[in-house]
């Protein structure tokens, strides 16, 4: 039996737990391939304009599952992970989306509802639903799924230690050996606030950690933060986001400013994302008062790449040189 | 204190409660070009239509002088739910001293609700506020059932525009009154404007209705959403809203368990589609498209403001009920880049696809 679970939105974050799960209880997994033009394609003819980037991806990578010819395709309804706060509307209406536009998978479909109080969802409600497709015992459901919260959390934990989630996912699956970061010492240093989904999809991004990192320029991204640390940044403000992801990479962003180690900020968008148009302005409105420069990078299906080189290149330009500046006038 | 309020449908309803509880009322102009140009300035470039439009009212009220800015609140996942923080920031941003009043479902956060409360009250009784509700409750349902009638008479006026004018005299006819007596009164009035409109007579079987959907800012708002009901109305169709005011203030103010207004049953309506509440009006939305199809309604306008993000879910949807239910359905996207021949054009050809379909179920 083959389960299909896109490589898109929160694969980056959830895969490990997710693989670790099916594989355990015998299930061969079946990921679909990094983003491509043609499965950016197949998403975008398929779906409504208006939506954004990473969503008309992940419609893509569905559709791409149909024709990879899998028996199920794992399509969670992610509602809520920590109490009070939701995810973006289109997350919650994604599998309503789908099954409402292609009538043909309707079947293959798995459309478990995600809720839990933290960001870790191993939790048994949230797989009972396989119980009855796989023919397994809740003992046997309840032992994968241990075995999958502990996968992911050695994934979390080396993330944490400052490693991409993609480089945290291949050390949890121990494809590849920790390394030591070479310490950069007299370069530079990014916050880059951005979701994973898009950050990490090569296609959406057009790989921009690689493209920083190839500069001699550190990144940090919201998952290297403590959760303490991000609850610490959410204390400030007044009312908090509602969306759990955005509420997170919105303390990232504070805490970026406030962390001496980081010299500029990029916020890193996709056109129509609708909690980023206020957590954007939000951060924006804050830079003049930490003295940090703020860049936002937005980004849609037909970004050429040519121009983030540029823009990219140009904004560590001109932190090196604010930064020799100030280096000279202490 | 100097209240002002976004700019919303009836807005004559939140003017009178807030004077009858004995507040001076900054009225906001009625949303124009200029309200969305500043609106469109100072907001975020990509927050939703809503956010813009009521960014603008917000700074010609504070213009004139409104010191304090009364609106609802939310706790998501629909980004309406933190406009008041965006506005918040921008306003101080631009150096200008204002106070929110911030109303949550009461049920949700009862404290700060009654804070709230104890401040709009000001010097009023607890039995006067009651009062007063009452009376605007009663008023609000009053100006719906003449407007549901307007929507009705405007296809079949003699006179171009006479409806309207009508529409218009009758909100002013309300504004004096505070009383039952006197509500009751202009209504009566308001009653007799509406009787005296010439109407053509139109067979039962030619009559055209459509019923209108989405999100509820634009879909109440004429002056943002190209006066959708009168060009409808023009074009020769009786219309009906999603939204009213007397059945949001229904809807909001009786607690779920105990809730059996028309606006459960909708709910209800859009569940096989969206099964849990995923914010905005996109549940409802689905839902009175089921509704209206059910009713024999010839067709459904669906209006969102630009990148909503419920409502591209249920944009997302409609296909597929349209089809099922055997409903045409319009999907217009709103936002400041007004392309109103493009839309007008759009909405013609619905109709004439509408008449159309009629003509060759009839022969």
């Amino acid at each position: 039996m083959k389960v299909g679970i896109p490589q898109s939105l929160l694969y980056s974050y959830y895969y490990p737990l997710w693989k670790t799960y099916f594989e355990a209880l015998g299930i061969e997994v079946v990921a679909t391939p990094t983003t491509t033009k043609e499965i950016m394609d197949l998403g975008v003819k398929n779906s409504v304009p208006e939506l954004c980037v990473p969503i008309k991806v992940y419609i893509g990578h569905v559709l791409k599952l149909e024709e990879m010819e899998v028996d199920y395709i794992y399509v969670p309804r992610f509602v809520s992970i920590s109490k009070g706060q939701y995810f973006c509307p289109k997350f919650m209406g994604l599998p309503d989306m789908i099954r409402y536009s292609f009538p043909d998978i309707v079947d293959k479909l798995i459309i478990p509802t995600i809720e839990a109080q933290d960001e870790n969802i191993a939790h048994y409600k949230n797989f009972r639903i396989f119980e009855e497709i796989f023919k397994i015992t809740p003992k046997e459901n309840r032992a994968a799924l241990r075995k999958a919260e502990g996968v992911w959390l050695t994934f979390r934990s080396h993330c944490l230690k400052g490693y991409t989630a993609m480089e945290a996912m291949d050390l949890s699956f121990g494809e590849i050996m920790e390394e030591k970061f070479e310490a950069i010492e007299e370069g530079v240093t990014i916050g880059l606030v951005g979701y994973v989904y898009n950050v990490y999809d090569p296609f959406i991004s057009m790989d921009i950690v690689k493209k920083i990192r190839s500069m001699g320029v550190g990144v940090k991204t919201f998952e290297m933060l403590e959760e303490n640390e991000i609850n610490r940044q959410l204390k400030y403000l007044q009312k908090n986001l509602f969306w759990t992801f955005s509420d997170k990479i919105l303390a990232s962003g504070y805490s970026f400013y406030n962390d001496e180690d980081v010299d500029g900020l990029i916020h890193f968008t996709a056109f129509g994302c609708g909690p980023d148009s206020m957590l954007g302005k939000l951060l924006e409105m804050e830079s003049p008062s930490f003295r940090k420069p703020f860049m936002t990078i937005r980004v849609d299906e037909h970004s050429g790449e040519n121009h983030l080189q540029t823009r990219i290149e140009a904004f560590v330009d001109m932190l090196r040189r604010k930064k020799q500046k100030s280096r000279r006038g202490a | 204190m100097k209240i002002s309020f976004p700019y919303m449908g009836t807005t004559i309803v939140y003017k009178k409660l807030l004077e009858m509880l004995g507040h001076e009322v900054i009225m906001p102009p009625k949303p124009s070009q200029k309200t969305i140009n500043l609106g469109v300035k100072y907001s975020p470039e990509f927050a939703c239509f809503p956010l813009k439009v009521i960014m603008g009212s917000y700074l010609e009220a504070v213009e004139q002088g409104a010191e304090v800015l009364i609106t609802s609140g939310g706790h998501g996942p629909c980004r309406a739910g933190y406009y008041e923080q965006v506005h918040r920031r921008i306003l101080a941003e631009e150096g200008y001293q204002v106070d929110f009043l911030v109303f949550n479902s009461m049920f949700k956060d009862f404290k700060t609700f009654k804070e709230n409360m104890l401040k709009v009250k000001g010097k009023s009784s607890w039995l006067k506020v009651a009062h007063v509700l009452g009376l605007i409750y009663y008023m609000t349902k009053k100006l719906d059932a003449l407007e549901k009638q307007v929507q009705k008479i405007r296809p079949y006026e003699v006179k171009k525009g006479d409806t309207t004018k009508v529409w218009e005299k009758i909100q002013v006819l309300f504004d004096p009154a505070s009383t039952k007596k006197e509500m009751d009164r202009a209504f009566q009035q308001g009653q007799e404007l509406l009787d005296g409109i010439l109407q053509m007579t139109v067979p039962e079987e030619r009559k055209i209705r459509i019923g209108i959907v989405g999100e509820i800012y634009v879909v109440m708002e004429s002056s943002i959403n190209m006066k959708m009901e009168e060009l409808l109305g023009n074009l020769g169709a009786e219309v009906e809203r999603a939204q009213y005011l007397s059945q949001w203030i229904e809807y909001n103010a009786i607690p779920k368990s105990i809730n059996f207004t028309h606006e459960m049953e909708i709910l209800k309506k859009g569940e096989p589609y969206i099964p849990i509440n995923i914010g905005g009006h996109a549940k409802q939305t689905v839902g009175h498209i089921v509704d209206y199809a059910e009713r024999g309604f010839d067709g459904v306008i669906h209006l969102m403001p630009f990148g909503c993000l419920p409502e591209l879910v249920s944009q997302s949807i409609v296909p597929k009920i349209s089809e099922e239910m055997g409903i045409p359905v319009l999907t217009l996207s709103i936002d400041e880049q007004t392309g109103t021949a493009n839309s007008l054009t759009r909405v013609e050809a619905f109709l004439d696809l509408i008449r159309g379909k009629r003509a060759k179920k009839i022969s």
